[in-house]
């Protein structure tokens, strides 16, 4: 964090980043189909712990209620799209300025609180969406029972499979980037001091104000496209405290804040549930996450991202060291 | 001479506790003033309230003729006048270059954006205050208390102000720690930065001074040049109970 852009290190980011893209791209010629809708869902958490990530990870004004703009997105294009016949292709665009709409006032109370007292209202922000879809006009959201037989854009696990990844790994991309300008390093340190980042002469609120705002334009595109590919939604299977758990473990597990981390943590989370199916058919298996997440904690608590980074350094070194034992026989 | 900083009549109550009582002092452009008083005396109380990290409830604080009082803490920095703090507060986890990157940041998001990082100015700013171009890649938790003092004044300086208020700068240092950043001082008022400085190290903070304001239970009880501010007979009771 905040170090040296070296030329180096940015292309072997580069390298990297086409490795994954090749090797993604390549996988459904060797994997099944039950596979690649687990990929399928992993790229949603992945956008998602990402959106969460680029808020929470960075600013450090946790988000407890992420469910609230992913939702706003997900039921704006579901309504707009099942109930008033709007086409995909605006029905989603404008979910997404809904959402931007929901991070503003999501924002408001960043002006105020912070700490564990912004976490709580976010969990009530939460609680109020899941209220409100069920009370208010019933109608339009389905109420309890949600929306079902909402248009899908794509058939098959193939084409779904492509498409997710190619979003995530564009916005994967995008945030990264986004992550790695000074206006990147500037969240980084509002989490650290807010205090003195107003002490450098820099407005926190205008700063909050860009993480939200990207941070629900993710949460909302990934959450209009997750309807889409879903067909359905269900209060239920949204605002539930097990999504958000989902997200921010994910999160932490990949490594907070480095935005690439939240990624792989989302895809190591999704294929652990999967693998503990057999073994845990039921909500035990949640409590499985709790201890792969503590246990990952105690060995390295700045994630799989730190782990990695650690790998590389030290196989650098190594070889390093090799070719200079090299040269001295 | 113009005046840079005035604070005029300010009054300042925490509920039924007043920290700053119809206080009033100025600062000239290039000049150096010691505020001194007992610990309680509102020193920090002051500096926070010129800052706007609190609000006065009366009088005015104005920077080059223009009152202040009412800007948001980021908008006075950008006006030309910074401070530093009792206990630093470095980013914890970042280097000391990425400490004086932020201090260096426009107030603007499309430049944080589109244009990266000077590295070269942020290391100009590290020597400037003593660090080594090695120490740029050094974290906060490795650092001495007087390199903490001093990444403190890079991203003060690196704001660029004209006006640098300076609480506590001796505290915790060792005797060859007071030198070095005695030394940072007088040779950035020799380049003609403007100064108020808080500390309990008198004898430190004697050669870097034009002048003295001592406070007491927020009211002023003394000023003038250092020595007499010293030999007053309030100011004696106030330090040493005479």
């Amino acid at each position: 964090m905040g170090g040296m852009i070296t030329q180096k290190s940015l292309i072997a980011w580069i390298v990297a980043w086409i490795a994954f893209a090749v090797f993604m791209l390549l996988l459904p010629q060797y994997v099944e189909s039950g596979t690649l809708r687990l990929i399928i869902s992993a790229n949603f958490v992945a956008i998602f712990a990402m959106s969460w990530d680029f808020l929470s990870g960075k600013t450090g004004y946790i988000s407890f209620g992420h469910p609230f703009l992913i939702g706003i997105g997900a039921y704006a294009t579901a309504i707009l799209n099942y109930r008033f016949h709007v086409p995909i292709g605006y029905s989603i665009p404008l979910a997404v300025v809904f959402t931007l709409v929901g991070g503003i006032v999501y924002f408001l109370p960043a002006l105020r609180i912070k700490g564990t007292y912004f976490a709580l209202v976010t969990l009530a922000f939460m609680e109020l969406m899941y209220q409100f879809t069920q009370v208010i006009r019933p109608d339009l959201t389905g109420g309890t029972r949600g929306i079902s037989g909402v248009q899908t854009m794509l058939v098959g696990a193939r084409p779904n499979y492509y498409f997710t990844f190619l979003l995530m790994f564009g916005i994967a991309i995008v945030l990264w980037l986004l992550s790695r300008t000074r206006a990147g390093t500037a969240l980084d340190a509002i989490a650290m001091n807010e205090e003195a980042v107003s002490g450098s002469g820099l407005s926190t609120t205008k700063l909050k104000l860009f993480a939200f705002l990207v941070s629900a334009t993710v949460a909302g595109i990934g959450g209009a496209f997750y309807v889409h590919y879903q067909g359905s939604i269900a209060p239920r299977a949204i605002f539930e405290i097990d999504f958000v758990f989902k997200i921010i473990v994910s999160a932490l597990i990949g490594g907070a804040s480095t935005i690439v981390g939240p990624m792989l943590g989302a895809f190591f989370m999704s294929f652990l549930f999967d693998y503990l199916r057999p073994f845990l058919p039921g909500t035990e298996r949640f409590f499985l996450f709790g201890v792969a997440a503590l246990l990952l904690y105690v060995y390295q608590p700045k994630g799989i991202y730190q782990i990695v980074a650690d790998l590389i350094s030290g196989l650098r070194a190594k070889f390093a060291g090799e070719a200079g034992n090299g040269k001295a026989a | 001479m113009a005046k840079l900083l005035e604070v005029d009549g300010v009054h300042k109550r925490f509920g039924g506790i007043v920290a700053t009582d119809n206080l009033s002092f100025t600062v000239e452009k290039g000049e150096s003033l010691a505020l001194i008083g007992p610990n309680g005396a509102g020193k920090t109380t002051i500096f926070s309230l010129i800052m706007g990290e609190i609000r006065q409830q009366e009088g005015a604080i104005r920077l080059k003729g223009e009152d202040i009082s009412r800007l948001p803490t980021h908008r006075r920095i950008q006006r030309g006048i910074a401070r530093t703090y009792q206990v630093p507060r470095p980013f914890a986890d970042m280097d000391v270059a990425g400490n004086i990157r932020v201090g260096m940041m426009p107030d603007s998001l499309r430049q944080m954006l589109m244009r990266g990082p000077d590295l070269e100015a942020e290391l100009e700013v590290a020597l400037s205050v003593g660090f080594t171009e090695a120490d740029l890649g050094r974290t906060p938790s490795t650092l001495s208390m007087g390199d903490l003092r001093k990444l403190e004044l890079a991203r003060t300086l690196a704001t660029k102000p004209e006006i640098m208020l300076l609480d506590e700068v001796f505290a915790g240092l060792t005797v060859g720690e007071i030198a070095q950043i005695s030394e940072l001082l007088a040779k950035k008022r020799a380049e003609g930065m403007t100064f108020v400085i808080v500390s309990h190290d008198l004898r430190a903070l004697e050669p870097l001074v034009d002048r003295a304001t001592a406070m007491n239970f927020g009211r002023q009880i003394a000023e003038g040049s250092f020595a007499d501010v010293m030999g007053d007979a309030e100011v004696r009771a106030a330090y040493l109970g005479e």
